[in-house]
């Protein structure tokens, strides 16, 4: 997690840039809501266009939060995720339905903001930071 | 980076105008609260939003001017109509993020043996926390409704007076509000969100009036010492946020053409029609969030009246003022001498009109509009009001609180071992949070002082001291 003072954020590293993305999304969601070793139930398609790679990571984790807070789905994992020319997106996501019973909720994220963030190639594989508005 | 900062007077700071910055930058502050500013990145944002088109005089920042995302908190920035430009990061994602205070007839001495259950009535009735939804589920058609009309929907749907529109910024209405421009994810989130506080800095507040600065204003807003009243600090929920990111994104496509620095000052020029798009969306969340205000209020009022057993008429819970601050408003102001019509942005600044001005309501003309600044938890809130010399210096702005100065992970660690809930009712404030982490993260220590910020804005004149309020009871998401 990264210190900023009004707001939360966090570096997320990942092998390749699919995987940095996977690994952004469960980065996101876990600072929304607890809730591990959930078994999916539900799929479905998301499919975002950016102007670059880190336009890209963003728009992709605003999804991922919509998810959340308008469909009242938690992302678990991916089943296809296929990213062209770093710009545009497709994949199948794992999702779980949020049950108050069975998931805390740890922040609420208004918005995956743009301010600092950044796409780059780090130690042999990829590094995103984002800033949450909190 | 590196940004010189020159003094002017004791509450004045210059930042000089360097490189593409079109104007300077200019912040209020004090000796004791610059330091901080010093050390966060919110000095750099000031210097950013000084580089936007059409801005004129300065890029301002209040005294709680904090690292915010693209424009600093407690940011200010007025915009040239044909020239300028419109930033849904200069209003931020909670558009119409704002302050509710109401008078009662009761004193907090006669009400302090059943705060406790006042509270506890409180934090079942009113819906807060992460994604709280509450009670009322709206169609589509009732969402167009409450964006178009604000709290007026609210006040003819039962929730609340007549009267208590008088007391609304814009009579809790702005112009020019199109749903049709909104998008189908806007209306989901906000399906189940009106007459919702939210999480975070959120809350409801009940508090003892302490002390009257100016009794001759304190009379006009109905206020005197002992009395109770209640203070409430919510937004335009899930709603606003979705609207607000909806149009960032799709101005991002202009970053290059603007040569920004940050890509989330992302911005569209006011008379193009990205930029009228946005202002009458946005206009949508603002409405959304005074409807918002008044039903949490409309509840207040309800569970006062059932928990105390007593009627509207002992109660005498009535709106003092509503204020938002975070919003980019159309004003006319006079630069140079000459009259101008901007776009005003206040990213974490409240409105601060003077006494005499056009769009104050008859009951404020001859005083002057109020001016509310929570505090956070544990400490003071103010009634301010407004003045002529925030009129010429700053487009009739003012500070919007105390600001963060701890993280919240700074707050965590500041706070572990202790029991922050234990520690305000040994102040004598009990207080109910939904969140386990809220009450450490939102702990006083993690804000600056509230006193020192007021001290400032009253010095400098921008607005001055009417009341300080204490709290007794806060619920938070």
């Amino acid at each position: 997690m990264l210190d900023h003072t009004a707001d939360l954020g966090m570096i997320v590293r990942g092998k390749d840039i699919e995987d940095l993305f996977i690994s952004g999304a469960k980065a996101l969601t876990q600072t929304m809501v607890r809730s591990e070793n959930q078994r999916p139930t539900r799929e479905t398609r998301i499919s975002v266009d950016g102007h670059d790679l880190t336009d890209l990571f963003i728009r992709w984790l605003g999804e991922i939060l919509y998810l959340f807070e308008g469909e009242g789905l938690i992302f678990c994992d991916t089943r296809e995720l296929k990213i062209s020319s770093s710009t545009s997106l497709q994949a199948i996501v794992l999702c779980v339905p949020f049950d108050p019973d069975k998931h805390e909720i740890v922040y609420e994220i208004k918005a995956v903001t743009y301010h600092q963030a950044s796409v780059n190639r780090a130690q042999g594989g990829w590094e995103a930071k984002v800033i949450f508005d909190l | 980076m590196d940004i010189k900062l020159e003094k002017i007077d004791e509450f004045r700071w210059l930042i000089p105008r360097t490189g593409d910055m079109r104007v300077p930058g200019l912040i209020f502050s004090s000796s004791e609260l610059i330091d901080a500013v010093k050390e966060d990145q919110s000095l750099v944002q000031v210097r950013n939003v000084a580089t936007l088109p059409g801005i004129v005089n300065y890029a301002l920042a209040m005294p709680d001017i904090h690292w915010g995302y693209g424009f600093p908190i407690g940011g200010v920035a007025a915009f040239e109509i044909n020239e300028g430009v419109v930033s849904p990061g200069g209003v931020g994602y909670d558009i119409n993020c704002g302050c509710r205070l109401m008078t009662t007839a009761l004193t907090a001495d006669e009400i302090r043996p059943k705060i406790r259950d006042l509270i506890s009535a409180l934090f079942r009735d009113i819906p807060t926390g992460v994604g709280s939804s509450g009670p009322l589920k709206l169609s589509k058609k009732d969402e167009q409704k409450v964006a178009r009309k604000g709290a007026a929907w609210a006040v003819e749907n039962g929730y609340g007076e007549p009267e208590d529109l008088e007391r609304t910024e814009d009579y809790g209405t702005m112009p020019g509000a199109d749903p049709s421009v909104l998008s189908e994810r806007a209306f989901k989130r906000g399906s189940d969100q009106l007459g919702t506080l939210g999480s975070g800095n959120h809350f409801l507040e009940i508090q003892v009036v302490e002390k009257i600065y100016d009794k001759r204003v304190a009379d006009t807003f109905g206020l005197f010492e002992g009395q109770l009243t209640v203070f409430i600090h919510s937004g335009s929920r899930g709603f606003g946020h979705q609207i607000c990111d909806d149009f960032l994104k799709e101005m991002t496509r202009h970053v290059e053409k603007f040569g920004l620095p940050d890509r989330q000052l992302a911005c569209a020029a006011i008379t193009s029609d990205l930029g009228q798009r946005y202002l009458a969306a946005m206009a949508c969340a603002a409405n959304y969030a005074w409807a918002n205000r008044q039903i949490l209020m409309h509840w207040t009022r309800e569970t006062f009246l059932k928990t105390l057993s007593i009627s509207p008429r002992e109660l005498q819970m009535r709106l003092l003022y509503d204020v938002c601050h975070n919003i980019a408003k159309l004003e006319d102001h006079t630069i140079h001498g000459k009259k101008v019509k901007l776009c005003v942005h206040r990213k974490g600044a409240t409105r601060a009109l003077p006494k005499g001005h056009h769009l104050l309501p008859d009951v404020y003309r001859n005083v002057g509009q109020p001016v509310l600044i929570p505090g956070d938890m544990g400490t003071e809130s103010y009634v301010l009001v407004g003045s002529a010399i925030a009129l010429e210096q700053t487009f009739a702005s003012s500070c919007h609180g105390a600001g963060r100065v701890l993280s919240r992970s700074q707050a965590i660690k500041r706070a572990k071992g202790r029991s922050i809930g234990r520690e305000l009712e040994d102040k004598g404030i009990i207080v109910q949070s939904r969140g386990k982490k809220t009450l450490k993260e939102e702990m006083p220590e993690a804000y600056k002082d509230v006193s020192q910020v007021v001290e400032v804005v009253h010095r400098a004149g921008l607005a001055t001291k009417v009341a300080r309020l204490r709290p007794l009871g806060v619920i938070k998401g």
